[in-house]
Order: C-alpha cells, then sequence, then structure tokens
C-alpha cells in the first residue's frame, strides 16, 4: 500500500468532526431535551404523568395497535417477497412499485384514503351506518392506517435477501421430500430469520409511532382514540409540557431499544452473510 | 431405465428443449454436455420433476412420471453451488431427507442419526457431522450435498455442474472419487456439465446438446473420434474447420482434390474438419496444403504451430512433433491431412 497524502488526515478529521457535531446538535440534543424537559419537576411528577389514566390508555392502545399491525404485516410482507423473489409472474413490476406506496405518499393522504372509503360521507360510509360498524374515529381506522404506512418495512427488507438467496435451498429440500409446508419452516424461514427480525423492528417502531395517518382518522378522543404520538401533542397544545415529554420520552426509549437490538441483529445479521460462504 | 420422450420447453419466447428423446440405462453414468444455453439444465430439471414440459413424456422404468413432482420422484439431485441449509449442522443437512417423512415412515431418531454417521463416512467426511457448512471447503460441501442426496435412497442421481464452483486441483480429485464411487454403488446418474473435459473423463456416455436439441449420444470414444457433426466436432476436443467444395463425388479445397471420405456430404458447399495431430509435415511436394506459419510453441513434447492457409483468410493449429527443429516464423510450410471428417454444411454454392 502506498502512503496516503498528508492532506487526507486533515481531510479525514474535518469529516468525522462535521458528522459528530451535525448527530450531537440534530439527534443528540433534542433526545437529552425530552429526557430534560420530561424530568424538570422531579421523577414524581413524571411517574404521575405516566401514570395518569388517559396516558395509560394511549399506551395501552399503541401496544394494541402494534399488536394487530405488525403480525399483519409479517404475514403480508413475507408472502409479498416469497411471490415476488422466488416466482416470475405477470404483473410482478407493478406489484413491487405498489409496495413501495406507502413510502411514497404522504401519511396524511395515507389517513384521507380511509376516510374517503369509511367516513360517514365515504364509499361505504351508508353501508357502514345500517350495520353500526364504526371504522373512522375508533380503532379499526387506527389499526388500518398503521397497517398501510408500515406495510413496506418487512416486504422491503426481504425482497432483496430472498432474490439473492434463490431457490436452490428449497428445491433442495423438495427434492428431499419435504412438504411445501416443511420447507418453509425449516429452510427458508431460518434463511432470512434475521433480515425478518430487522425489518420487523423497524416496523413496530413505526407503527408505535406513526403521527400523521393515524391523526386524521384517530378522532383524538381521549383515553378511546389517543395513540401515544396524538396523546403528546395534546398534551403539549394543553401546556402541560411534563407530561407531554414524559410520554414523548417513551417513544424516545422505544427508538433507542430499537436503535440497539437493530445493531445487534445487523452485527448477527452480517455474520450470517459472510460465514454463509455465498 | 430413464425414457425421455418428445421433451419440448419454452421459457417465454426462447426454445430450451426442442423434441428431445433420450435413452438412459440403469446403472450408467451419463453426461448432458453443451454450451449455455442448449438445454441441458433444462432437461435435467425437467427429469428432476423441478421443471415441467410444455409437451413430451418422462418414464421411469415404463412408469410415466411427467406430472409427478420431484417429492415424489425418488431423485438425488446435486446443485452446482450446494445448496446445503446453512443453519444446520452438516449431520443435519444429510438427516433432512429422513427427517421430514411423515410419521410411521420417520426413522427412529437414533436410527437417522447413525445413517447421517454412515453417509458421511462413505463422502469421507466421519466425524464433520457437527460442523457447519461455512466451516468446510468447496469440495467437502459438495460431498455432504452428495451425502445429504444419498441419504434418500434415490433411484437416480441427478447433478446439476457438480464441480463448476469448485477450482481446477479440487475438480480433478473430487471427479475421480465420484467415478469410482460410482462405480462401487451403480447408481444411474446424469450430470450436467459444459467442460468435454470433465464428460468424456466421467461419464459412460455422453450426450452433446446444442441449441435446445441432441447432437448426438455415445461413448467417449465415439464422440471424441466419430463426431457427427461439425458441432461436436468443434465442441469436443480441439478442431480446424476448413471451407471445401464437393463436386463429382470429391472434396476439393480451392480446386485441388483431398482424400476424405464423404460421409454422406452432396455436392456443395462443406466444412473439412481435423484435429491439430491429425496433419504431417511433407515438405514443398506437390498436393501438400502450404502454410504460412504466423505463431510457434512449445506444448509437451510437440511443436504447436500457427499458420495461415495460403489462399484463404483462414488460420488453424497443428501439432507437429518436436524431433523437428520448430519452423521459423513467416516461412512456408507444407502439411498433409491424414485424417479428417467432412461435414455438409447445408448452403449450395
Amino acid at each position: 500500500m502506498t502512503a496516503r497524502p498528508a492532506t487526507s488526515g486533515a481531510a479525514r478529521f474535518a469529516l468525522i468532526a462535521l458528522a459528530i457535531g451535525f448527530l450531537a446538535l440534530f439527534l443528540l440534543l433534542p433526545l437529552v431535551a425530552v429526557f430534560a424537559e420530561a424530568l424538570a419537576k422531579g421523577f414524581g411528577a413524571y411517574a404521575a404523568a405516566i401514570a395518569e389514566p388517559d396516558a395509560l390508555a394511549a399506551i395501552r392502545l399503541t401496544l394494541l395497535v402494534a399488536a394487530i399491525a405488525v403480525p399483519l404485516n409479517i404475514v403480508f410482507g413475507i408472502a409479498a417477497a416469497w411471490a415476488i423473489a422466488k416466482f416470475d409472474f405477470p404483473g410482478k413490476t407493478v406489484l413491487t412499485s405498489f409496495i413501495d406506496l406507502p413510502f411514497s405518499v404522504s401519511p396524511v393522504v395515507a389517513g384521507l384514503i380511509y376516510v374517503l372509503l369509511f367516513g360517514a360521507h365515504g364509499w361505504f360510509g351508508p353501508w357502514l351506518r345500517v350495520h353500526d360498524i364504526q371504522i373512522i374515529f375508533a380503532v379499526p381506522g387506527i389499526v388500518l392506517a398503521t397497517v398501510f404506512v408500515t406495510f413496506p418495512f418487512v416486504a422491503r427488507e426481504l425482497i432483496p435477501l430472498m432474490s439473492e438467496q434463490g431457490r436452490d435451498d428449497e428445491e433442495a429440500a423438495l427434492s428431499l421430500g419435504a412438504s411445501g409446508f416443511q420447507t418453509f419452516w425449516r429452510v427458508t424461514l431460518p434463511n432470512i430469520r434475521w433480515g425478518l427480525l430487522y425489518g420487523v423492528l423497524l416496523c413496530n417502531a413505526r407503527a408505535m409511532g406513526e403521527f400523521g395517518a393515524v391523526s386524521v382518522v384517530s378522532g383524538h378522543l381521549r383515553g378511546q382514540t389517543n395513540t401515544m404520538p396524538l396523546h403528546v401533542e395534546i398534551l403539549y397544545n394543553e401546556y402541560n409540557f411534563v407530561a407531554a415529554f414524559a410520554v414523548a420520552s417513551l417513544l424516545a426509549l422505544l427508538a433507542l431499544v430499537t436503535l440497539i437490538l437493530k445493531s445487534i441483529v445487523e452485527w448477527r445479521f452480517d455474520y450470517q452473510r459472510g460465514g454463509a460462504g455465498h | 431405465m430413464i425414457t425421455v420422450n418428445g421433451l419440448s420447453k419454452r421459457f417465454g419466447a426462447f426454445p430450451a428443449l426442442k423434441g428431445i428423446d433420450l435413452d438412459v440405462r440403469d446403472g450408467e453414468f451419463l453426461a448432458l454436455l453443451g454450451p449455455s444455453g442448449s438445454g441441458k439444465t433444462t432437461l435435467l430439471r425437467i427429469i428432476a420433476g423441478l421443471e415441467f414440459p410444455d409437451a413430451g413424456r418422462v418414464e421411469f422404468n415404463g412408469e410415466d412420471v411427467t406430472g409427478l413432482k420431484v417429492a415424489d420422484r425418488k431423485v438425488g439431485f446435486v446443485f452446482q453451488h450446494y445448496a446445503l441449509f446453512k443453519h444446520m449442522t452438516v449431520a443435519d443437512n444429510v438427516a433432512f431427507g429422513l427427517s421430514v417423512r411423515r410419521r410411521g415412515q420417520r426413522p427412529p431418531k437414533a436410527q437417522i442419526r447413525a445413517r447421517a454417521e454412515e453417509l458421511l463416512e462413505l463422502v469421507q467426511l466421519g466425524g464433520l457431522g457437527h460442523r457447519y457448512p461455512a466451516q468446510l471447503s468447496g469440495g467437502q460441501r459438495q460431498r455432504v450435498a452428495l451425502a445429504r442426496a444419498l441419504a434418500v435412497e434415490p433411484q437416480l442421481l441427478l447433478l446439476d455442474e457438480p464441480f463448476g464452483a469448485l477450482d481446477a486441483k479440487v475438480r480433478k480429485d473430487l471427479r475421480r472419487w465420484l467415478r469410482q464411487l460410482h462405480g462401487r454403488m451403480g447408481l444411474t446418474s446424469i450430470f450436467v456439465t459444459h467442460d468435454q473435459e470433465e464428460a468424456l473423463e466421467l461419464a459412460d456416455r455422453v450426450v452433446v446438446m446444442d441449441r435446445g436439441a441432441i447432437e448426438q449420444v455415445g461413448t467417449p470414444e465415439a464422440i471424441y473420434m466419430a463426431p457427427e457433426s461439425a458441432f461436436v466436432s468443434d465442441f469436443v476436443g480441439e478442431s480446424n474447420s476448413l471451407p471445401v467444395t464437393v463436386t463429382g463425388g470429391r472434396a476439393h479445397l480451392f480446386d485441388r482434390p483431398i482424400d476424405v471420405a464423404l460421409n454422406g456430404a452432396i455436392d456443395g458447399a462443406a466444412r473439412l474438419a481435423f484435429r491439430p495431430h491429425d496433419v504431417s509435415v511433407c515438405g514443398e511436394r506437390v498436393g501438400c496444403l502450404p502454410l504460412l506459419v504466423t505463431g510457434v510453441y512449445r506444448s509437451g513434447g510437440e511443436w504447436r504451430i500457427e499458420g495461415e492457409v495460403a489462399g484463404i483468410d483462414r488460420t488453424i493449429e497443428i501439432d507437429v512433433s518436436a524431433a523437428h527443429p520448430a519452423p521459423d516464423i513467416g516461412t512456408r510450410l507444407g502439411v498433409r491431412i491424414e485424417r479428417a471428417r467432412l461435414f455438409q454444411t447445408g448452403e449450395q454454392p
């Protein structure tokens, strides 16, 4: 290896300093501010803000929505990725672009789509009213909007991975007499497990943190249709800063935990890929 | 006995196979040899049941299996890139075929484990069962893949470019070893390769394919010594080719008659094909092919001479004994074609 030019040392230092400075200013500082504000009036006030019934309801609703949306998107994501990566069929490229739709469309529009479909004046509104089914301004609408905006995470993660792996392993399993289910459970799933887990983490983080789409369909009924992000906004608008930041700190904690898990998964994922030999 | 009848397959507009007929004898080691795109892998995959034909039949011992899935055909399949399950140990890989059997047909766990170990011994990997595929070399991985395929006691072993991902030395060793293993087990086996040396060394019979059709089926000896088409002559072994004309029952290389069997060629354009070593040096006498020497290389005990045939813009390669002094580049050399084959090219003069 030849010696590096003398200037590269300075350039490298400048780049690293810039990157760290930027991260500190735009990411670390706000994060610290969240926890500082939340604990501004002591730990007692912090605990009380979280234990407040409406806050607890928001936490419960957020967990419920994620518990429905994430498994659904695991199933949809695997099915879509499997179809796209392992089979050739007409309309494949169209399906692939459709998967990206929730990323490319504004979350507000995503929410409005459901209002248009299921709202009182929407396409299915009259029918729903007759049958006494409430979707918009109720939990089903929140779940639908969340499923919509979080759909791409699992599929996006799996499509390149499954394409790269090809069909050899599945064909080998089938040729050895395995059924379709055995092949999926014992060969395909272990092959994609780290990629899948990575996708699930991102999907979950977004499902719990989604604001725009959920805000449109929720109706903001305290203790009923408020998720954590919506609850934070309401508290903030009421100048109840300690409570707002207390709930926000929970979301920030979720982000941190997700980041740590993501790093661990990434590390395992690379290890598995690197050690696989092909 | 495996019988393939009128097999055709298209991928979109591309005809991968065009009416293939083939018999595979019990216990034989058959090579499907051809360039990429010749349809050899497609044929193998259809025999396996991994792909299904548009037309035609596949029979195993007289029983029609054309519509049967791979799982129901009792075939072992070995992939070019091994396709080992990387999250399982080597022993679990080998045991996979037995462990997925339905309850009732599945042997007890201890018996499966013993069988896996026995097969690993067979492929000379005894004691490595606890390792993961990533901890093995390429040659070892391919032997694990073979043991895994053998575990289900297939009636037919299919190998898709089994040595394709290995380096030259390992490839040679593994192929000798596989030849011996086949000799001991006598399991009917078909393998796909684009490497003619591999096909000629390993196989009892070779099927040469080109553009979705079979060009020739025969022993390695017959394929090499008596190619039946210009394609086989070009593809298998080294070969020179010169344009000739057939008139009045004789072949002419630019108006000079050449002694060669007509091989059924009628009057018109034809190609004269001959191997580099089927040529002798004959000085400047009349009746010799005049060659302008453009290159001389030492190759073993012979000179490999590249030369331009005077009068036509064609380069040929010949081997002459190194007992002669090497001819200088730029000099003329008279050569005589001792053995050649003639192939009708189709186009008429």
